[in-house]
Order: C-alpha cells, then structure tokens, then sequence
C-alpha cells in the first residue's frame, strides 16, 4: 500500500488520492480545510503517524497569507506526508490533544508569525523571551532582519515577566537552575519543583541561545546557507549541512558523486562517533568515575585529530557542499583510517567492559531516569533515547539518504529505558559506526568530489539521523534564493522527554540523567 | 617510616602518556609561570556561554581531558563566577541571555578579566547586525582579549591565556 492509500484509509475517505501532489523525493502533499483539521489530526495520531515537524510558511498559498505545514511519518513509509493549512485569519485550530508534541511548535508559530491557536495547551512565549517587545514577529516577511533598538540602561526591556507552572502543597519547595550551569555546557533554565529529595516535577525553559537562524538564512543564496546550517549545533556540522545539501540536491536533481557520498557517510559516522564518546565519558564524569571517563576523552581527541588530517577541521566544518564535497581528502590520511579505527575499537572495548564491571557506576546507571514507552510516539523521540527504550527506529534505516541506501546500520536495541540502556545503546552506536565507515571505504572509487549544477525554485524535506537522533530540514528556494528554511534538530524534541524522565528520581541524579541524553540547546535554540 | 622511604623512591603508579605534545607542554609552562608570578599559583576561570554553537565548549571542555590536563598548569574552570579571575565568553551575546551575562560578570569579585573566545564572540560574527544578537562580547562587558577562530583549537586557547597574562602584566 503506498503512502496515500493509507491516508485515504486512516482518514476514513475525507482524504482521496486526487487531493495529493507529489512533491520533491515522492513526499505527499495534501491540502486541508480548517474544518477538517481536528478530525483528521485524530485519526492520523491513532493510525500510529508521528508529528516530524509542525511549522508556519509565509505566501506559500496564493490565496492566504501564511500556511501552516504539518509533517508527519509513518513506519515502514520512506516518504513524508506533508498537510498543508492555507489560513484565512492569523489564527488556527490548535493539535496538541492530538499531538502532544505540537505545543512548542505552535508556540515557535505564534512567536514568529504571530499565529494565534485556538484551545492551545500553552501560551507563553517560546523562543521570544522577555526581552522582545509584544507585537514582534521576526519571522514575518516584512521585518527586515536588523538590530532591534529596545534597549534600557544595558538591558534589553520588552514583555512582562515569563511564568513557570507552579507545583503548590506541603513540603513542595522549588529549585532554580540556570540559564548558566557550573559546568562547561550550554545555557538553559531548570525549574525543579521536589519533595525531600524527589524531583516531582520539572520544567525546563530553553532558547537562551536564540540566534535567530531561520530568519539569518532567509535571502542568502542556497551556497551562503550551508555555513548557517553547519552553525546549528557544533557538534552536528556535518549532519546538518549534509541534511541541508540533500534538501537542496532533491530539489535541483543534482546527483553528487558516489565517492563525495562515501567519503561523506565516513564523516557523519566520524561525527557520530566523537559526539557519543563525549556522551559516554560525561556519564562517567558525572557518577564521579573519571578513571572511566579518561579512555573515552582520549578517543574523542584522537577522532578530532583524525577529523583534523581528513578535512582540516576538527569539528569537519566547510568540507560539505552542495553536489559533493568542497574539497577531496589527502589520500595518506585516507589510507590509515581503517587501521586507526581497529585500534579504536580495541581500546574502546576494554573501556566499556571496565565501566560495565564497576558496581558502583551500575548502581547509579540502572533504573535512573527511565522514559515511558507510551511518551516515544507522542513526543515523537528519536536516536538512542527510543532505542534504548525498545523502539527500533533510525532515520537511516527508515528513510534512508546517500550511501544508507546500501550500507544498512545494525541499530541495537535495548529495553529498559534508563541511563545504562542509554549508555550501552550508545556504546553499540559507536562500534556500529567504526564497522560502516570502513565499509564505506572499501573499494571507493576516485574520481570528482562533486558536479556542475544549477539552482531551481522549489520546497523539499531532508532528514538525517545525526547522534542525537532525527533532524529534520525543509528548504523553500524561490527566485534563486532561500525562502524558507525550517530546521527542526532531534534535540528539539527529545528536550521534551527529560522533563519526564526525572520524574521520581532524586535531583543528585539529574546532572547524570541529562548527560544520558546529552541533548543540543544551540541546535534547540536557533 | 620505611615505607614513606620507599614511597618517595618509588616508581610513579600511573603510566607513562604516549601522547605529548612537546609543543603544548611548553606552552604550558610558560603559562604556569606567568600564573605563579601574577596570580600566585592558580588561575580560576568561569566559562560563559553566550550563544555559541557548543564546539567552542568542546574544545575548552578538552583542556581538562588527558591529552591537555592544564590543572596541571594552574588553570582550574570554577562552577561559580564568584571564584573566577577570568571570564571566558563564548559565542555571540543573544539578546535572551544578556541579562544572566550581565548579571555573571557582576557576581565576579573585581580584578576580573574577560576573554572572549571564538568568532562569534569576538565581533558577532555570522549574526552581527541581526535581530536576535547585540553583537560580540564587548557591547555588554570590557572585554580584555579576544582569541578568533572557529573555535580556536586547544594550543591556541593556551596562547590566548598567555597573551591575556601579558596583557594583566603590562598593566600592573
């Protein structure tokens, strides 16, 4: 059955094939009436299709201002179904007793578009902070993008002061952590609310580190984007702009090279690799065990280096471009990547087994910060936080780009949900990782690192499986420059889980249960 | 007593590292001994992000690693910036957190320095004149140095410490 079929059949007929287009990689356009909204939205959230991504378009529709798109996917389905809400008034049917998920996107709607929902779930500002003024809208088409001048006494002033849910009764007290950490980690807001030493509730506040990318890219030309898209997040430059040159390839039908695609899938598993190790060492670290952590520091290190002797960059930026790559690699550096990798794994091995073996670092590991099943699908959690909670789900294997096509990712699957489950899904990413990049690099074929080819107009959608999960991009290119440029990363919506995650544990074991996860706030940010 | 003797003669327990990088290692000592004379022994650094895109964090994350181990130089990162002589601030000051910027530096008991680290950090960057930054480092705090890059790689942090103690020394 393909794709429309089953929405016909979910959306019991108020859906038929003839209402489809056919956009860019088969994604399946279909064009709502307000009336319809709810109702469809209910049957497709009890069909098992999963929000990937809700955002506002403006003069995507003749007849209206702005559009509402809502993506969502389906398993075993490739492709991605895209409904699409022309609006009349600025305001729309709220989802989110549908699709829990969709209140941050609604709220990053109203902030940017100034979109009002109807029966939402939350209201306050997302990514607005107090320091806009009311009535700002950045994503609008006639801000022009500038310095806002609001400022008083060295302060920025705008709207009334942000709410936190309050958690009232006996022995509740509350716990501010943030926006600045003590460690050496990013910017954001923990609001815990606990009982003794319980956390009974947890509110996290992000978009501290707003910066406005969208918006940034908005008239840049589809080769100035790819530098926006590698400043995402730090450690998911490759993930980011291969998933941004893959919308842009779909849309312009550019073939890249098979070898700019090997050599690509060896950097993005090279990403991979040292964002995890990363992982692994700061859940040690954070369990006091920095005996454990040090081997998987020295890898990472030694990963950054190889990065370094591969494309120049430690962190592999300014090496993906549009139709391949930007530069070749130095064969010598090449030619000992699988020798170096066999050590890795060596080492790595014996590392893993040390953690395992350490009582003390089980204890804390085992049953901390566990993740309900029932909340994957509806937060729609992706990467090793949903495989390691028995979901078998890699953006790879279900929608698979470039070189997964034919090299297949062995995902691990674990059951219990918590942090040891996070830590050995992880560990096993790593280790599946080493095997792909050195088939990857079997009989790879020289020749271009990329192609002659034009820009066209158009939209598509691209989706990768960065460390952290599933990012998703869409890409609008009109008149030669980009439109629209909606970047959804997996730690947007795997943000939402840790508030649930902590639920019943006690606070000495949120540092180690977010580390767990290790969740991006510039990528969440923007 | 015989065993304090035989302790102090004894061979070091921890292994021998096969990574070092005779150039780092003399940065590093150069360092230690400008923190010695300045600082009297160690120097406290608060980290402060502002809006970077995280390799930055990465990278001073990784002076704390094996491979660099700058402890051993002196340089602690504190969890507060009430122990802080130096402020290192990464990234663009977005308009969202330049009231908890603000509100870091004035928790630093005075002298204080502050290093920005990164291009972002340093001028904007990418982001200068858009809506949601103010700019680099310096439209909201005196900044003493700026180390570019994008992020500076580890040796290049430690020469921007370097430069910042001449900077301090020249003053005095």
């Amino acid at each position: 059955m393909e794709l429309i079929d089953d929405i016909a059949y979910t959306t019991r007929g108020r859906i038929v094939e003839s209402d489809a287009k056919i956009g860019c990689n088969n994604d399946v356009y279909i064009t709502l009436a307000e009336r319809d909204l709810e109702t469809v939205m209910h049957l497709l959230s009890a069909s098992a299709y999963e929000l990937a991504s809700l955002f506002c378009v403006e003069g995507f529709d003749a007849h209206a201002a702005y559009t509402l798109l809502y993506a969502f996917e389906k398993k075993p389905y490739k492709e991605i179904a895209v409904f699409r809400l022309p609006l009349r008034w600025e305001s729309a049917p709220s989802i989110t007793s549908s699709f829990p998920s969709a209140s941050w996107y609604e709220r990053e709607a109203t902030d940017g578009y100034g979109i009002r929902f109807t029966n939402p779930f939350d209201e306050r500002r997302l990514f607005l902070h107090e320091s806009y003024p009311e009535g700002f809208h950045p994503l609008q088409k006639g801000f022009k993008n500038s310095e806002l001048d609001t400022m008083e006494n060295g302060e920025p002033t705008g709207a009334g002061e942000y709410q936190f849910r309050k958690v009232a009764g006996e022995g509740v007290y509350e716990i501010p952590v943030g926006p600045v950490h003590a460690g050496i980690i990013e910017p954001g807001h923990f609001r815990f609310s606990v009982i003794g030493e319980t956390i009974y509730h947890l509110e996290i506040r992000m978009f501290y580190k707003h910066r406005g990318i969208e918006k940034l890219a908005e008239g840049k030309t589809p080769e100035e984007c790819v530098r926006i898209a590698e400043s995402i997040s730090g450690d998911e430059k490759v993930s980011n702009a291969v998933a941004y040159c893959n919308a842009i390839e779909k849309l312009c039908c550019i073939r890249p090279p098979e070898r700019a695609w090997r050599l690509r899938t060896v950097f993005l598993e090279m990403e991979r690799i040292y964002s995890l190790l990363g992982d692994l060492a700061g859940m040690c670290v954070d369990v006091a065990f920095p005996v454990g952590a040090s081997p998987f520091f020295i890898l990472r290190e030694e990963i950054l280096r190889q990065n370094k002797a591969l494309t120049g960059s430690r962190f592999m930026k300014d090496v993906i471009g549009i139709s391949g790559l930007k530069k070749d690699v130095p064969e010598d550096a090449l030619k000992q990547l699988p020798t170096f990798l066999d050590k890795c794994i060596e080492t790595f091995e014996e590392s893993v087994e040390y953690v395992r073996s350490t009582p003390s670092v089980i204890d804390r590991f085992e049953k901390t910060g566990v993740i309900r099943k029932e909340l994957l699908a509806a937060l729609h959690i992706t990467g090793p936080m949903a495989r390691s909670n028995g979901l078998s789900t890699d953006t790879r294997i279900y929608h698979p780009y470039g070189l997964y096509e034919k090299i297949k990712p062995n995902v691990k699957t674990v059951d219990e949900g918590d942090v040891l489950a996070r830590f050995e899904t992880k560990a096993s990413d790593i280790l599946d990782s080493c095997r792909m990049i050195k088939k990857a690099l079997d009989d790879l074929p020289s020749g271009p690192v990329s192609t002659d080819y034009a820009i066209r107009d158009g939209y598509a959608t691209s989706l990768v499986e960065c460390a952290r999960g599933q990012s998703f991009h869409w890409i609008w290119v009109k008149n030669g420059v980009v439109d629209r440029y909606k970047i959804r990363t997996a730690s947007f919506c795997n943000w939402q889980a840790i508030e649930h995650a902590v639920i019943g544990n006690i606070v000495p074991d949120f540092p180690l249960i977010n580390k767990s996860f290790n969740l991006s706030y510039s990528g969440t940010d923007l | 007593m015989n065993k304090a003797i035989t302790n102090i003669f004894k061979k070091p327990v921890t292994e021998e590292v096969t990574f070092k990088d005779e150039e780092f290692e003399a940065l590093g000592i150069r360092l230690k001994k400008d923190i010695d004379t300045i600082f009297g022994r160690s120097l406290a650094i608060r980290e402060l992000d502002s809006g970077s895109d995280n390799a930055a964090e990465i990278e001073l994350n990784n002076l704390g690693t094996p491979h660099y181990d700058v402890e051993r130089f002196g340089v602690t990162f504190v969890a507060s910036p009430r122990h802080a002589d130096v402020i290192v601030i990464t990234g663009a000051v977005t308009r969202n957190m330049a009231g908890a910027v603000k509100k870091t530096y004035d928790a630093t008991p005075s002298p204080k320095y502050v290093m920005a680290v990164g291009d972002d950090a340093c001028d904007g960057g990418i982001y200068k004149g858009t809506y949601a930054v103010l700019g680099g480092a310096d439209m909201i705090l005196p900044v003493d140095i700026k180390i570019p890059g994008n992020p500076p790689e580890p040796k290049e942090l430690m020469k921007g410490l370097l430069a910042l103690m001449r900077s301090i020394r020249n003053r005095r």
